[in-house]
């Protein structure tokens, strides 16, 4: 559980907003989507509530784009990362994943 | 708090006479009502009917009181009191877009309007021909002007765009009035010189104010933001990313705290603490009474753990005042220094007055600053 939360801020912190590289996007939405595959559904809130307001922003953005290709099991998983963001971040961390002039 | 349904379609825009004794506000068509408080009841005691299209944007000088309406047939109004007559008087904004808001000046010898066609036309009587003339501020002004607040030196106009930035200029008019005394914002102020451009927002910006001294400018735009800039430190910006839907609409209410409301249908205060350079969501001021909570059925509660993977028991009805989405918030008595009651239209036709002591003592972790 360890490795996966210092994975997850690892990942947080590494996000490519300020790039256009799609190739440098497409691989950070890679390794997110693992990450938060790899967590327990019990430890997604603790998870969440270990990051700070831009972080929760964020991670809304990584969901939306993760919700833009699903995958087999993807969509259920991101499903329960953002009722736990959405808890957190309120409807305002969705309005700012659709006015964003930068994307992850 | 007292709530007034005057329409069963949205308010556009309203504005108040000195004594708050009358409202004139447009009843999401090309006419302005003026409505009169009688005891309880408001009636209607004039119909201004000269826009050929919606109109946008109404202010009210009160010591003159002469008001001012903008629309979207791209011109401007200046209406005067002649016995009981409300009479026009045209003013050629120069614009090819629709106006979009308006705001007489502190000494009510200007006006500005912000329109679609990127630029501001700031308005002026010419005494000589006996016609309102104006000029225009257009750079470097991207998209069109959605709100605007003048400073009280009279001089200095902060305009909320849709090119996501707040901006204030100067609106310095060498015929009507002496040149200005140096601002925290700067001291040389030619017409038309940008004196702050914020870079924060990404979204639209709704509503912007200036704080009763002028040295702060707050602003809300469409990406869930609350800004406020400081000029007394360096014109730093404290931002604030809400948990709720864009705001609409933003007032000061003290220096240091702000009302504002928007999309979620109620007011919520913000305080600023100028030490840290911070804001914070101050709570939500409309909070309704205890309504009796319907209890889910197992069935409803799989329901919406299959389909929203959920487990909420919010219900799909607004127990707010408001029932749509509020658009703006005015400030009645007191000043933006020391606002004791505030004013809220919307979306939903009605018009609520809220009173600070009542919501201090009602809502106890509130705190004023």
């Amino acid at each position: 559980t360890g490795d996966a939360l210092r994975a997850f801020h690892a990942a947080i912190r590494s996000h490519p907003v300020n790039s256009k590289n799609p190739a440098v996007k497409e691989q950070a939405q890679g390794i997110m989507l693992k990450v938060l595959t790899s967590f327990k559904s019990s430890e997604i809130e603790q998870a969440v509530n270990s990051l700070d307001r831009n972080g929760v922003d964020l991670l809304m953005k990584y969901i939306y784009k993760g919700f833009e290709k699903p995958t087999e099991n993807s969509s259920a998983i991101l499903l329960q990362w953002h009722e736990k963001a959405l808890a957190v971040g309120g409807l305002g961390s969705i309005v700012r994943v659709l006015t964003a002039r930068k994307t992850v | 708090m007292a709530y007034h349904s005057f329409l069963l379609e949205p308010i556009s825009c309203h504005a108040w006479n000195k004594d708050r004794t009358q409202i004139a506000l447009c009843p999401n068509n090309h006419e302005v009502h003026i409505y009169r408080k009688d005891g309880a009841k408001w009636s209607k005691i004039h119909e201004l009917k000269e826009h050929n299209g919606q109109v946008t944007g109404i202010d009210w000088a009160p010591e003159s009181n002469r008001l001012v309406t903008c629309g979207t047939d791209r011109n401007a109004y200046v209406w005067t009191l002649k016995g009981n007559v409300w009479k026009p008087t045209l003013v050629i904004l120069r614009i090819n877009r629709a106006a979009r808001c308006v705001k007489w000046s502190p000494k009510e010898n200007k006006f500005a309007v912000g329109s679609g066609s990127r630029l501001i036309s700031i308005c002026y009587f010419e005494q000589e021909n006996d016609w309102w003339v104006c000029k225009h501020i257009k750079k470097p002004i991207r998209s069109t002007v959605l709100s605007l607040d003048w400073h009280p030196n009279n001089v200095l106009l902060a305009a909320g765009s849709c090119d996501f930035k707040c901006r204030i200029f100067s609106a310095y008019i060498k015929e009507v009035e002496e040149r200005p005394s140096p601002t925290p914002w700067g001291s040389k102020m030619p017409f038309g010189e940008l004196m702050f451009e914020s870079s924060s927002s990404c979204g639209w910006v709704h509503s912007i104010c200036f704080s009763a001294s002028g040295a702060r400018v707050a602003w809300v735009s469409h990406d869930s933001t609350l800004c406020l800039a400081d000029a007394n430190k360096k014109m730093a910006v404290a931002s604030l990313c809400t948990e709720t839907l864009p705001l609409l609409a933003v007032t000061f209410i003290t220096e240091n705290s702000l009302v504002a409301a928007g999309h979620d249908c109620y007011p919520m205060l913000f305080t600023y603490e100028e030490s840290q350079g911070t804001l914070t969501f101050g709570g939500k001021l409309d909070v309704p009474k205890q309504s009796s909570q319907r209890g889910l059925t197992a069935r409803e509660r799989f329901q919406n753990l299959d389909k929203k993977a959920s487990s909420d028991t919010a219900n799909a009805t607004l127990d707010t005042l408001h029932k749509n989405s509020i658009r703006h918030v005015l400030v009645l008595v007191g000043g933006k220094g020391n606002c004791s009651q505030f004013c809220t239209t919307g979306m939903d036709g009605g018009m609520s007055i809220w009173d600070v002591k009542s919501l201090e003592s009602a809502l106890k972790d509130l705190k004023i600053k």
